[in-house]
């Protein structure tokens, strides 16, 4: 196995140790997971190698994903084994699930924001009608145990900064008329969507609402942060902080995403909302320090490098006591954790 | 030459505008039945349309034409250009002609009033872009009429509701390949592209002007061949006008066109995806005259 | 506190009042003399930027790469910077090259409804590690919410400010300082403001910008720049300074470098002419100035009249060859006005004429 690999495997273990015995309804089952070739879909695919090779779970994972290719070619490791089976496919004109389907991952559409500012209404018509046909679809599964459907830590909209965690029962801030609300709405709507399902056609749905990740799998590309900072020090660039470095995220690992999705989606109530994410807050310069950490020499770190120092600040903070008291989540990889071992597959990668 | 009896078979593959448009104009043909409209998505608009118009529909992609290989002769590919790649290939095992409106270039350009019979040998053609259909045939005069063409610059004002999201992220690729196209068809020595997008009410129509730099311009000379050139292409995209020209101006040849849409699915303002359809549907029926011997 | 970045635009924004023409000597003698004066960013290159130089547009007097070339030897603690706009530079034929060369800030220029197009620009310079701005052209043409609306997406794709630039000196200051708030209250990266002075109001406009929250101005020397000219960035620093706005540039070597370029390349200080006046008024892009004129006199039509018909057809920047089609069809109108007006006369003769016998 490569080092790359060994690297993942041993992310997942660590993560999935901490929840082995909630997880043990997924034994012997078959679990489906939309949108399967994004940075969730590939964790919990890892995942399920993990819990199949070393706990002998006997788990049958189905990814579906409209682009296929790029898992093959990200994933090579995950393609040629039985229990994970890739399948080409819109969800929202997909016509059948696997009969005996137990486990739903609702996880399709993409968080990229250019994409959202670009294809808005693309985006729209992915979340609205993918989740509506998604639902529709698993109203004929006898054996579904759970529909975990994956919503956003975005609908909350603007957090307040003397809020110092964002909690399930915050209301939105959010204004539906903007273009730039596109994704949100969507995501809130698809939430409504489910709660309607639940207790129309008595479906067990429960929503999750992720946060900002960090690990491998993360495209540097995408325009966060954390990214970028990565991006910048594997190239052996200085760490360019565009603002002031005041700006407050905090940052989940990959492993840990996928761990809490699992037991989440096999110990959830229906109708019960959980954040998903690192409850530490952290301000971005911090996070570009612990960058600049795993390199040697230390990138030289730039506050402030765009032109104009602007002093603008935002904040992106859950409150996770929901998800910590109901299943005693925790948390296997801290921010500085995590960076260090994405820093590590990112080199072992490109070995 | 009389209609034939027999028609060439036409498969589609994609069912968005573009595909949809060239359902209609394919229906209208003489020479050509269109016996398969495949996209992915069953319950699109286009599909809807192939269905009430009596069109076999399939939302299987590249798999239909693999799985039914005798349900046509030619596609057209108004899919996208990673997809073409793909179909490209599965074309070429099954024999069939390909009429690519991606901008994946597989096949060598096609502009139908200037290398028909060239591409009539081919199996694959590209139909370069919108603006290289309406400014090549204009760059391709000049480039037969005058001595020593140093440059020649196309500038094409579309409007701006008539350029999808699938435009707007490839307007690099579309400058290149215009460019590539003056270029082989004209014999400058350099070319130019510029792409505006123009978000007036109500739309404008596509307009595209075509400058030249020669040593010493000869009017008199271009003034017929660009008569006899519109016509040609007035042949297949009826609403195609020289609108000023050819002119010296600052001393530089200078031609204006604009080009009126037929309205058949996409809205009239939107020539620059017309013109396109246009000629690829103008090809087809051209391989059909070739392939089923009605000359 | 909220600082105010200056960019001095002469050797861009000029080029559309010096049909292109200035080139590496201009630069040279003008950016050692900006980077003096430590004008934070010096922005160079054709009028349309990058890749436009054309016969659609004017051709440069020296290619992109020369005049980046020398830019960046003579920009020591000034950064480089470059306007682009999708449609005329690509990304591998012109943009690649000119962050080779050493670009530090690319403005990366669409039409104040097309901000998408700017997406993949944006990402490249992004992702080479280079500052990218978003800036919004003719931005009179819509309301402040459509601004937003646009400005947002280039924020999405990953831009560090938007710039939104009043291309037809169209604005007053209220419409200015209205659409700066907006866009100041609802995205999270800093905004900024590009005047022109078709109404004689580049620098109150600016103002209004800087007080409404505004953090990036530009300015040009004598305000030497399309149509009537920018913001003069000369009175622009002074009114600064007595603003108490606390400004980095040295005012007396500004002064130098800004009497300098006047000698060396402005013939004429930008006036208010009365076809820019109608420009302004009627919304046309002030890079038309230059080929309205000419074009004007070789049609020999009102080169105002081009200018309301323009303004009409809600041209944008880049459709110069409109001019031609316009100048064309009031030459034909003139002629037909003409004629008409000779058979009119005829006619009348021949009546008094007729008049004249019965009478007699």
């Amino acid at each position: 196995m490569s080092h790359a690999n060994n690297l993942l495997v041993q992310d997942c273990n660590a993560a999935l140790t901490l929840q082995l015995p909630k997880l043990a309804p997924l034994r012997n089952s078959i679990l489906v997971v939309t949108g399967g070739t994004g940075f969730l879909g590939k964790w919990i695919a890892e995942s399920v190698a993990t819990l199949n090779d070393g706990f002998g779970f006997g788990i049958e994972c189905h990814l579906i994903a409209r682009n296929i290719q790029r898992f093959s070619t990200e994933c090579p490791h995950l393609c040629n084994r039985k229990d994970i089976i890739l399948r080409r496919d819109d969800v929202r004109y997909m016509s059948e699930l696997p009969r005996d389907t137990s486990w739903v991952v609702h996880a399709a559409a993409t968080p990229d924001n250019r994409e959202h500012a670009s294809h808005p209404v693309e985006i729209m018509s992915a979340i609205s009608e993918g989740t509506t046909n998604a639902l529709r679809l698993v109203s004929r599964l006898s054996q579904l145990q759970m529909f975990l459907n994956v919503s956003s830590g975005l609908i909350y909209g603007q957090q307040s900064l003397d809020l110092e965690r964002i909690s399930e029962s915050t209301p939105g801030t959010l204004n539906c008329s903007e273009p730039a609300a596109s994704y949100t709405e969507a995501k809130r709507f698809a939430e409504t969507l489910c709660a309607a399902m639940r207790t129309q056609n008595h479906i067990p749905v429960t929503t999750v609402r992720p946060f900002a990740f960090v690990g491998p799998y993360q495209s540097l590309e995408t325009p966060w942060a954390i990214n970028n900072f990565l991006r910048d020090s594997l190239k052996g660039n200085p760490i360019r902080v565009l603002g002031n470095g005041k700006t407050v995220r905090s940052y989940m690992h990959g492993a840990d995403f996928a761990s809490w999705v699992l037991t989440i989606l096999t110990n959830a109530k229906s109708g019960r909302i959980y954040n998903v994410g690192n409850s530490e807050p952290m301000c971005i310069e911090n996070a570009a320090r612990m960058v600049a950490n795993c390199f040697a020499p230390m990138p030289e770190i730039v506050i402030g490098s765009s032109v104009n120092t602007y002093p603008h600040v935002s904040r992106f903070v859950p409150d996770v006591t929901a998800a910590q008291n109901d299943f005693g989540l925790s948390l296997a990889y801290d921010t500085q954790r995590a960076i260090e071992r994405t820093v590590a597959w990112h080199r072992a990668i490109s070995q | 030459m009389n209609p034939p009896q027999k028609k060439l078979r036409v498969a589609i593959l994609g069912s968005g505008n573009i595909g949809t448009d060239l359902l209609i104009k394919s229906m209208r043909s003489n020479y050509l039945e269109c016996t398969a409209f495949i996209g992915r998505n069953l319950v699109s608009q286009g599909m809807q349309m192939a269905q009430k118009l009596g069109v076999p529909i399939s939302s299987n992609s590249i798999s239909h034409i693999e799985e039914n290989p005798d349900c046509c002769d030619l596609v057209f590919d108004a899919t996208t250009a990673k997809d073409h790649f793909i179909h490209a290939a599965v074309l070429k095992k099954l024999g069939k002609i390909a009429i690519d409106l991606t901008p994946a270039k597989v096949g060598g350009m096609c502009v139908p009033a200037v290398n028909m019979e060239e591409c009539l040998k081919q199996n694959n053609v590209n139909m370069v872009t919108c603006g290289g259909q309406a400014s090549i045939p204009i760059a391709h005069v000049i480039g037969k009429t005058q001595k020593d063409v140093e440059y020649i610059e196309v500038v094409s004002s579309i409007a701006s509701r008539s350029a999808g999201p699938g435009t707007r992220v490839n307007l690099d690729e579309y400058i290149h390949t215009t460019e590539a196209g003056l270029k082989l068809f004209s014999g400058a020595q350099r070319t130019k592209a510029i792409l505006n997008l123009n978000p007036a009410h109500p739309c404008i129509n596509m307009q595209t002007t075509v400058f030249a730099k020669v040593d010493n311009p000869n009017i008199d000379a271009l003034k017929p061949e660009l008569e006899r050139m519109v016509k040609t292409i007035q042949a297949y995209v009826p609403g195609y006008n020289v609108i000023l020209g050819p002119i010296v101006e600052n001393g530089r040849i200078a031609v204006i066109v604009r080009v009126l849409g037929l309205g058949d699915y996409l809205p009239p303002y939107a020539g620059n995806l017309d013109i396109i359809n246009c000629a690829a549907l103008s090809m087809a029926e051209n391989f059909a005259i070739e392939r089923l011997e009605y000359k | 506190m909220r600082t105010v970045t200056i960019t001095d635009v002469t050797l861009r924004d000029g080029n559309h009042a010096a049909a292109h023409q200035l080139g590496v000597k201009e630069v040279e003698l003008y950016c050692t003399a900006l980077d003096a004066a430590e004008v934070p960013i010096v922005e160079v290159g054709h009028g349309n930027g990058l890749g436009a130089s054309s016969l659609q547009l004017g051709e440069s007097k020296d290619s992109d790469e020369k005049v980046l070339k020398a830019a960046r030897a003579c920009l020591k603690k000034s950064k480089l910077g470059i306007h682009v706009i999708p449609g005329f530079a690509t990304i591998e034929k012109d943009l690649r090259r000119a962050l080779d060369i050493g670009v530090d800030v690319v403005r990366v220029a669409s039409h104040c409804t097309e901000a998408d197009i700017t997406e993949r620009h944006i990402r490249f310079v992004r992702e080479a590690g280079k500052t990218a701005f978003g800036v919004l052209m003719m931005s009179h043409m819509i309301s402040p919410e459509e601004l937003l609306e646009q400005s947002r997406k280039m924020e999405n794709y990953g831009a560090e400010a938007v710039i939104f630039m009043d291309s037809s000196g169209n604005f007053l200051p209220d419409a200015v300082a209205d659409r700066v708030k907006i866009l100041v209250n609802s995205l999270n990266i800093p905004v900024g403001f590009h005047a022109h002075n078709n109404l004689g109001m580049g620098i109150a406009n600016s103002v209004a910008a800087l007080s409404a929250g505004a953090s990036y101005l530009d300015g040009s020397a004598r305000g030497y720049g399309a149509g009537a000219g920018n913001a003069q960035i000369e009175v622009l620093l002074a009114v600064l300074q007595r603003m108490g706005h606390p400004i980095s540039i040295d005012l007396l070597k500004l002064l130098d470098a800004v009497d300098a370029a006047e000698k060396a390349f402005i013939p004429q200080t930008p006036v208010i002419s009365s076809a820019s006046l109608v420009s302004g008024l009627a919304g046309v892009f002030s890079g038309f100035a230059l080929p309205v004129k000419r074009i004007a006199t070789q049609f020999n039509v009102d080169a105002r009249q081009i200018f309301f018909e323009l303004g009409r057809r809600k041209v944008v920047g880049g459709q110069e060859d409109l001019i031609l089609e316009v100048a064309s069809e009031l030459a034909q109108q003139q002629k037909q006005q003409q004629s008409q007006n000779q058979l009119q006369q005829q006619t009348q003769q021949q009546n008094q004429e007729n008049n004249y016998v019965t009478r007699k």
